[in-house]
């Protein structure tokens, strides 16, 4: 299995402007090469909340996108910090810690991390105070 | 096969300010040799390089009245749309006299199918779980979905454009007869939903008509007498986004750019809450459609002064007329999947090395679509102007050392 794209994003810390620019990047890249639909739906959904997330609960982070020639589609989220404290109450749904300021523009709900499990075929978190890494993948349907 | 574009140009009147190939949302547009060239597989009939043309260098065409000569009985349909631009019933009459005497044996307005396909979609959406439709009505829309946001390819919901509904229940009323069904269309992009001019003969409309081409002739034939009219104040309703029905569950939205910033949304899964998305391209609704002539916010206001008079029902034509899957058809890549990825890559490497200042000088919308056909052998880094002003500057530098 061998990687046939590859694409670095990075999250500036507090850049709300730019909220959704490296999901929409990814989405469109799998638009262009004709990604299957569905997958793509469900890639689309988790991309979203884990760079969203990266923005409201640590400093930013680096992003890669890496596509297989199997059609395979693995996603790392990677930050700084400060990590996620209880592991087991985050990936809980309804737990939240978002800051008042992140919830009044409309994040924050508690559904962040849980959704994106739900949607992902092969989930890995870690995460200390040095940091977060979430990897993602997505494999195409048969 | 590929639908044809409404888009064409008429190479007389162009001056090439590139006008045109900026506008495009979906860069169909390109210059080569000096001529405007249209991509049919990128053109979503959105009709923002005709509005972007000072010099009427970009047209969308539709039949002629000679076409009526080749139908025993001709019926021309009238759009909602058109309707409202209509201060009153009087003048609605008149519209109907006018247009009948451009040679037609029928005028029909279509208010009660454009009301059955409205009521359909909410039906649908209404009993609904944990799904989001999204409204058919517009084949911009549908056509944007499909080129750009093919997640939500899906959504779309499986009910025909109100003009095929109409057309269908015109052709049964008059089976016995060789019917000619022509449709007035208030904007470029339902030019395609006919046989003719384009060539798309899975529609039932036999003839598609620009308004822009035959408002001048209907304007001398006003006030020189009336027909008699019936309309349904939901079909007219429907063709605005402030006037429907609202609900919780429907997210309603016009113009171009917000459309496409819901559709974002939607792909991204944010407006789960949502049933039914109803989208405007233009803004105002069909009402703002572009071969119209009028100011769209006065016209929405017509809804209620023509609501009061003669009504009638939505239409009751049976179910297969409402329900189609025609239009979620596209055309297959028959590239594989390792072709398509290798082809993005080896355009984002050629795009590292053009300017990316996107200046169309080339004739290309943007440098990625420079790379694109750089990529794909159709043109050289050497085309890229800026690129080329460089070299110069850099040869000249060096010979003056």
């Amino acid at each position: 299995m061998a990687v046939i794209l590859h694409k670095d994003y990075k999250v500036e810390r507090d850049d709300y402007a730019a909220a959704g620019k490296v999901s929409s990047d990814i989405k469109q890249t799998l638009n262009s090469i004709g990604y299957d639909p569905k997958v793509m739906r469900r890639i689309a959904v988790a991309s979203y909340e884990s760079e969203i997330n990266m923005l409201i609960h640590a400093y930013g982070g680096d992003i890669t996108m890496d596509i297989m020639d199997d059609g395979q589609v693995k996603l790392v989220f990677k930050d700084p910090g400060p990590g996620i404290p209880d592991l087991e109450k985050a990936l809980t749904p309804g737990f939240s810690t978002a800051s008042e300021k992140a919830r009044a523009m409309g994040f924050g709900a508690g559904m962040g991390l849980p959704n994106i499990q739900r949607v992902t075929d092969d989930f890995d978190i870690q995460s200390s105070q040095d940091g977060t890494t979430l990897t993602l993948s997505f494999r195409p349907a048969k | 096969m590929t639908r044809r574009s409404v888009v064409s140009y008429t190479l007389e009147s162009c001056i090439r300010c590139m006008k045109c190939i900026k506008a495009c949302p979906t860069s169909a547009l390109s210059m080569e040799n000096d001529r405007v060239i249209v991509d049919s597989r990128r053109c979503i009939n959105c009709g923002r390089c005709i509005r972007s043309c000072h010099n009427r260098g970009i047209l969308a065409q539709g039949s002629t009245l000679e076409d009526i000569k080749s139908y025993e009985y001709t019926v021309c349909m009238v759009p909602g749309a058109l309707i409202n631009h209509c201060g009153s019933r009087e003048e609605v009459e008149e519209l109907f006299y006018a247009i009948r005497m451009l040679g037609f044996d029928e005028v029909v307005d279509i208010t009660d199918c454009t009301a059955r396909q409205m009521e359909e979609a909410q039906l649908m959406a209404d009993s609904a779980d944990d799904v989001t439709f999204i409204s058919s009505f517009c084949p911009v829309i549908n056509r944007l979905i499909a080129n750009r946001y093919k997640v939500l390819q899906e959504s779309i919901l499986p009910v025909n454009y109100d003009s095929e509904i109409a057309a269908k229940q015109i052709r049964q009323r008059l089976k016995d007869k060789k019917v000619g069904i022509f449709n007035l269309c208030e904007c470029e992009a339902k030019l395609e939903l006919a046989k003719f001019p384009y060539g798309n003969n899975e529609y039932e409309c036999d003839h598609a008509l620009s308004l822009t081409d035959m408002f001048p002739r209907i304007r001398k034939n006003m006030q020189k007498g009336r027909i008699p009219v019936s309309l349904c104040v939901k079909g007219l309703q429907s063709c605005n986004p402030v006037r429907i029905v609202q609900k919780d569950q429907y997210l309603i939205a016009d113009g171009f750019d917000k459309v496409c910033a819901v559709l974002d949304m939607a792909e991204f899964g944010l407006l789960n809450q949502f049933r039914l998305l109803i989208l405007y391209p233009c803004f105002n609704g069909c009402i703002g459609g572009h071969m119209l002539w009028g100011n769209s916010f006065l016209m929405t206001n017509n809804i209620d002064a023509l609501s009061h008079g003669k009504t009638k029902g939505s239409s009751d034509v049976p179910f297969e007329y409402v329900y189609t899957e025609d239009f979620l058809k596209t055309d297959e890549d028959t590239r594989s999947f390792m072709e398509r990825t290798m082809f993005f890559k080896n355009v984002n490497e050629e795009l590292e090395r053009l300017p990316g200042f996107d200046c169309s000088a080339c004739g290309m919308q943007t440098c990625r679509v420079m790379a694109e056909e750089i990529v794909k052998g159709n043109r050289k880094e050497e085309d890229c102007r800026v690129l080329k002003t460089l070299k110069e500057k850099a040869d000249d530098d060096q010979r003056s050392d």
